[in-house]
């Protein structure tokens, strides 16, 4: 029963158009909460969230970043080591959805070859407002080999498992050691075995 | 003008002046001219003070007058001086203080200053030797020769040091007093920094401030890129954090189960085993769960003794096993043994998935109190959630021993110590378990009782009275022993002493007093004790076997609400966790400075504040691919820090242009723009965005763009700027077309011209620092051409006119011409020839300057000067080495002013 509290960590990166909701998925992901007021996010930020996958304690360590422009080169800089990107867009932004195939570009240029990408269409309980139709979004995703979403931070849809999803792309990734599963000490001191247990 | 020569000159070899500075010792009787040294051998520095006279030229005009060497402890502050009002930008004023010295010195505005303090700031923060060592040996020949009034303390020391070298012992010179007095000036730099009110923003010198106001000096310079800087945490404390909640919460998840566990104890005397143990281990119609079995006395032979190698360990275990009762299965879970006295623990077969955590141990306390012919042995476990621990012990023998066998029961209980999975935990002992079931020969006796009472008690089952006898319940009622265990009621006879393969007490010689010497007790909850009763049927042995059967609550995990209660725990730390990341809040972080001029400082001042729940600690790093946090015109101050919760620091933003950066801003090639990325260590990152105007100057800019612009710099658009930025060095006349360039920049004429008509009877010019704020006004006038006439005194157009020369991206001389001067020298014509070969300006510039300097010297008699003094002064602003080459020496120097001292000398006739 002595678990380990985690088996692995893994470093996720928010990216996207200013004010398409990265904080907010964040802050929706970590502390299941929702803040209406913008506040741009002006550097970059992290939070902490374990996760059981598999039966393995996830520590997901996700990076939150400035999406004004003219941060981007630096925020670039920050893409290295990241193990999975969610590259974020507004359904009722249609910039935010041209700029997709450049932030891709980025993550192509920046990121680590084998890094996991994932697309979002974030603020999908705001229909009425919709710019950028469902499909689009599932054809730019299909385009690139890359998973899709359509999120709400505000309404809770979608979120966690957009990260869950993510995460178990990651995990199947990586190769990961078995580790040694508790046992019972059957020890044979005595040396008589034609009952002893199998358990193990 | 560099008056580091004179230094020099009083120098032995092997030490070198790095720069003078010429500036005012204040004392409160007298203020006096001091000429400042920074000198240098091998990596040590100290500052000579010397008297001196005017313009000191060689040695003979200076006289060494004090020697602070740069060791640990000294200190070197900027400060306010005490009364007077302040010029913003005028003096810098310093004090310097050192073990035993502790003056104020007011040094010029200017770029000797400048130098001076930079360096001299180098080294003290990258830590400065101590003192006294034998690296400062070279000083005393100067304390000798020079000072004959030096401070003993110095002297002193330094034989001192010389002796321990001798003496090869290392000692540390540094007496507890001399710490004692750093460790103050420690304090007094920290609350100096804190509470100066007089601190004036606009210092003119950066530098020299940091130093101390860098609290975290071991903060590590991280790298931008955060895919590095992953660990953050020690995981293993939020292990420790998890599993003490878990035990916390222990009741949501658990419920209690009973289990029936069967206890037996049995002394052989060292007999194998001839009868079968069914009658001992399965009298009971239900199969138990568990089995703890112990045994004593398993062989009394000398090889078991010594060799704890016994062949009736395995004939025991065997017919132990073949005991069991028949109608459940079970597994060995583990088999201690020492010596005689052996442990067994079985579990049902289906139940053994649920037992974990086995760990066994033996303690002997007999000959020696090491040894194994008495002791105990122990084993724990896990059993679904709870932790038992079985203990099987044999202690001292004889009546009299109880004592004796306390101590045993002692000894066990603290040197019985199980290894734990995690190696940084400390071992665990008997009694940190939830159960612990001990049984064994105890050996307590019936004390004070006549054999013929006893039996006769024993014949009539009066076994209450008798038990009043037992020295066990005896020590147990007095808390000699045994100490929070329970025994259940003895309702059977005495199990020692019986003639072998009968159940007749005693018959032999020493015709032993029966005793319950077997026994089992318990500690723990949820315990009850079923049955406790000896088996007459068994005869092997001197004693009879005695068995428990107990019915134990045994904490069992639920597994969904026990992974309800994890994820509620991994939720609480994750928010715990996240709460604890470093956490800050600034006042501002865009930030624009208007109007920026050439060498005007500007501050804007924000404020970082710790609202997070931990200490904090701020640095600003570099961005990717770049050298410096910052743009070389920007600085912060702090530029890193430490802050407890709930405080605040004021930090700020300096931008200074300085020639270095004037030129690529003047060029229009470098703007005012820059993003600084505030790192909190372990926390996030802050891009604070800087942005502001340049007002372009003619400080900085080079002479042919200033020779082809035809107003002044302020009114000249950014794009003609760019345009006159890209022309090549050597050029005809007619670029540009529309008028001819200028002969010379006009602003080196008005200024030159001014001191023409006005200063050259001026005493003492050249050898005056200027005020700061005037030349502000002289730059602003050269700059827009207002007002019409130069502001200021001559000294500070004197001084604008230096740093002019000083301040060109590429000097009078060219630098492609640099070399050729240098190897001309000697030679006039040859000088001559290269100053012909110079682009057009910039000799039109060159001949300019040196009539003007020819009829400076005309006035001689007035104003003081002299071909050396302009020479020296001039050989090193008009004569530059490349950037690339390294910085020139002192022979250079010295060659770059005879360069120009052959323009200066009247021409033979």
């Amino acid at each position: 029963m002595a678990k380990k509290t985690y088996d692995l960590l893994f470093k996720l990166l928010l990216i996207g158009d200013s004010g398409v909701g990265k904080t907010c998925v964040l802050f929706r992901f970590s502390d299941d909460a929702f803040n209406t007021t913008f506040i741009s996010t002006i550097g970059i930020d992290f939070k902490i969230k374990t996760v059981e996958l598999q039966g393995k304690k996830i520590k997901l360590q996700i990076w939150d970043t400035a999406g004004q422009e003219r941060f981007h080169t630096i925020t670039t800089s920050y893409y290295r080591g990241a193990m999975g990107i969610m590259l974020v867009y507004d359904i009722t932004n249609a910039k935010s959805f041209e700029n997709i195939s450049k932030w891709l570009r980025n993550i192509d240029e920046h990121a680590n070859e084998d890094v996991e990408r994932m697309l979002l269409g974030n603020k999908c309980d705001m229909e009425d407002k919709r710019v950028v139709p469902k499909a689009k979004g599932e054809q730019i995703a299909r385009e690139h080999g890359i998973r899709f979403f359509e999120t709400s931070a505000k309404a809770n849809v979608n979120i966690e498992k957009a990260f869950l999803t993510l995460a178990e792309d990651i995990l199947r990734k990586t190769p990961v050691k078995e580790p040694n599963s508790e046992n019972v000490d059957i020890s044979s001191g005595g040396g008589v075995t034609g009952w002893k247990s199998k358990c193990c | 003008m560099d008056q580091s020569f004179a230094i020099q000159d009083t120098l032995e070899k092997g030490d070198t002046c790095l720069v003078a500075v010429q500036g005012i010792l204040v004392s409160p009787y007298t203020n006096e001219s001091r000429l400042v040294g920074l000198v240098k051998n091998r990596e040590t520095l100290a500052i000579f003070l010397y008297k001196h006279r005017r313009m000191a030229i060689c040695a003979d005009d200076v006289s060494l007058d004090e020697i602070i060497p740069l060791a640990e402890g000294v200190i070197i502050q900027q400060v306010m001086p005490a009364e007077g009002f302040y010029v913003i930008g005028t003096d810098v004023t310093l004090r310097i203080k050192s073990l035993d010295i502790d003056i104020v010195m007011q040094l010029p505005f200017g770029s000797h200053t400048q130098e001076f303090l930079r360096r001299v700031n180098q080294p003290i923060q990258e830590g400065l030797p101590a003192f006294p060592s034998q690296q400062f040996v070279w000083l005393r020949k100067y304390w000798q020769r020079n000072i004959p009034s030096v401070n003993s303390l110095f002297l002193n020391n330094m034989n001192y040091e010389e002796e321990r070298q001798l003496s090869g012992l290392d000692i540390n010179l540094v007496s507890d007093l001399e710490a004692d007095k750093m460790a103050m000036n420690g304090q007094w730099i920290k609350a100096n920094e804190r509470v100066d009110p007089s601190r004036s923003p606009q210092m003119s010198v950066r530098h020299n401030k940091t130093t101390f106001t860098d609290l975290v000096r071991s903060a590590d310079v991280l790298s931008a890129n955060k895919a590095e800087m992953v660990p953050f945490t020690k995981f293993g404390l939020r292990d420790n954090l998890i599993k003490s909640e878990l035990l916390k919460n222990e009741d949501t998840y658990i419920s209690i189960q009973n289990y029936r566990f069967f206890v037996g104890t049995y002394n052989v005397n060292g007999q194998s085993p001839r009868e079968s143990l069914q009658t001992w281990l399965s009298q009971d119609s239900e199969p138990p769960d568990l089995y703890c079995i112990g045994f004593q006395e398993l062989d009394l032979s000398k090889e078991a003794f010594f060799f704890n190698d016994t062949p009736k360990e395995e004939e025991w275990f065997k017919a132990v096993s073949d005991g069991l009762h028949p109608e459940a299965k079970y597994a060995k879970i583990k088999l201690i043994r020492l010596v005689g006295i052996m442990l067994l623990l079985y579990v049902k077969k289906e139940l053994a998935v649920h037992v974990s955590e086995v760990e066994a141990e033996t303690v002997g306390t007999g000959i020696m109190g090491r040894m194994g012919n008495k002791g105990g042995v122990a084993i724990r476990f896990r059993f679904h959630n709870t932790h038992l621990c079985i203990v099987n012990s044999h202690l001292a023998a004889h009546v009299d021993e109880f004592e004796r066998r306390n101590q045993d029961f002692r000894e066990i209980c603290s040197r019985m110590q199980f290894a734990q999975a995690d190696p940084t935990l400390s071992p665990l002992t008997i009694h940190k378990h939830d159960v612990v079931l001990w049984l064994g020969d105890l050996n307590y006796r019936l004390k004070d009782i006549e054999l013929e009472k006893v039996k006769k008690l024993i014949d009539s089952r009066d076994y209450k009275t008798l038990h009043k006898f037992d020295q066990l319940k005896q020590q147990i009622d007095g808390k000699a022993v045994f100490e929070g265990f329970t025994e259940g009621e003895i309702m059977f006879q005495p199990t020692y002493k019986y003639d072998p393969g009968t159940d007749e007490w005693d018959t032999s010689e020493k015709c032993r007093t029966p005793a319950w010497c077997d026994r089992v007790l318990w500690k723990g909850k949820h315990i009850t004790q079923l049955e406790y009763r000896s088996h007459m049927a068994l005869k092997t042995s001197d004693h009879k076997p005695v068995s428990s059967l107990f019915d134990i609550g045994v904490k069992v995990v639920n597994e969904e609400l026990y992974k309800k209660t994890f994820e509620e725990i991994v939720r609480c730390l994750d928010k715990m966790e996240n709460d604890c990341i470093p956490s800050a809040a600034l006042s501002q972080r865009e930030f624009h400075f208007k109007d920026v001029k050439y060498r005007q400082l500007q501050v804007q001042t924000f404020t970082i504040h710790n609202d997070g729940q931990v200490a904090c600690q701020f640095e600003f790093i570099r961005k990717l691919d770049e050298e410096s946090y910052s743009k070389p015109w920007l600085r912060a101050n702090p530029s890193k820090g430490f802050l407890t919760p709930g405080s605040s620091m004021q930090i700020e933003l300096e931008v200074f242009v300085n020639n270095q950066t004037a030129a690529a801003l003047n060029a229009a090639e470098e703007k005012i723009e820059d993003i600084l990325i505030l790192h909190l260590d372990r926390g996030k990152d802050f891009f604070l965005s800087v942005t502001g105007n340049y007002l372009h100057s003619c400080f900085g800019s080079s002479i042919q763009m200033l020779c082809y612009m035809n107003g002044y710099m302020r009114d000249t658009s950014e794009e003609t700027i760019t345009q006159l930025a890209q022309m090549p060095l050597q050029m005809k006349d007619n670029f540009l077309g529309a008028e001819k360039p200028a002969k010379i920049p006009k602003e080196l004429w008005m200024m030159v011209d001014h001191l023409y008509r006005n200063a050259s009877q001026q005493e003492d010019l050249f050898q005056q620092p200027g005020l700061m704020s005037e030349f502000e006004a002289i730059r602003d006038c050269l700059d827009s051409g207002y007002p019409e006439s130069l502001p200021g005194s001559n000294h500070s157009v004197v001084e604008a006119l230096l740093l002019f020369l000083e301040a060109l991206p590429e000097p009078v001389i060219c630098y492609q011409s640099y070399q050729k001067c240098l190897e001309s020298i000697g030679d006039y014509s040859s000088s001559k020839e290269v100053v012909s070969m110079l682009p057009l300006h910039h000799k039109n510039v060159f001949k300019y300057l040196i009539s003007f300097l020819q009829e400076m010297l005309n006035n001689s008699e007035k104003n003081h000067l002299d071909i050396k003094i302009l020479a020296s002064i001039f050989g090193n602003l008009l004569l530059r080495p490349p950037p690339d080459l390294p910085k020139p020496s002192n022979s250079d120097k010295r060659r770059c002013q005879e360069f120009v001292q052959q323009f200066l000398q009247p021409e033979d006739p």
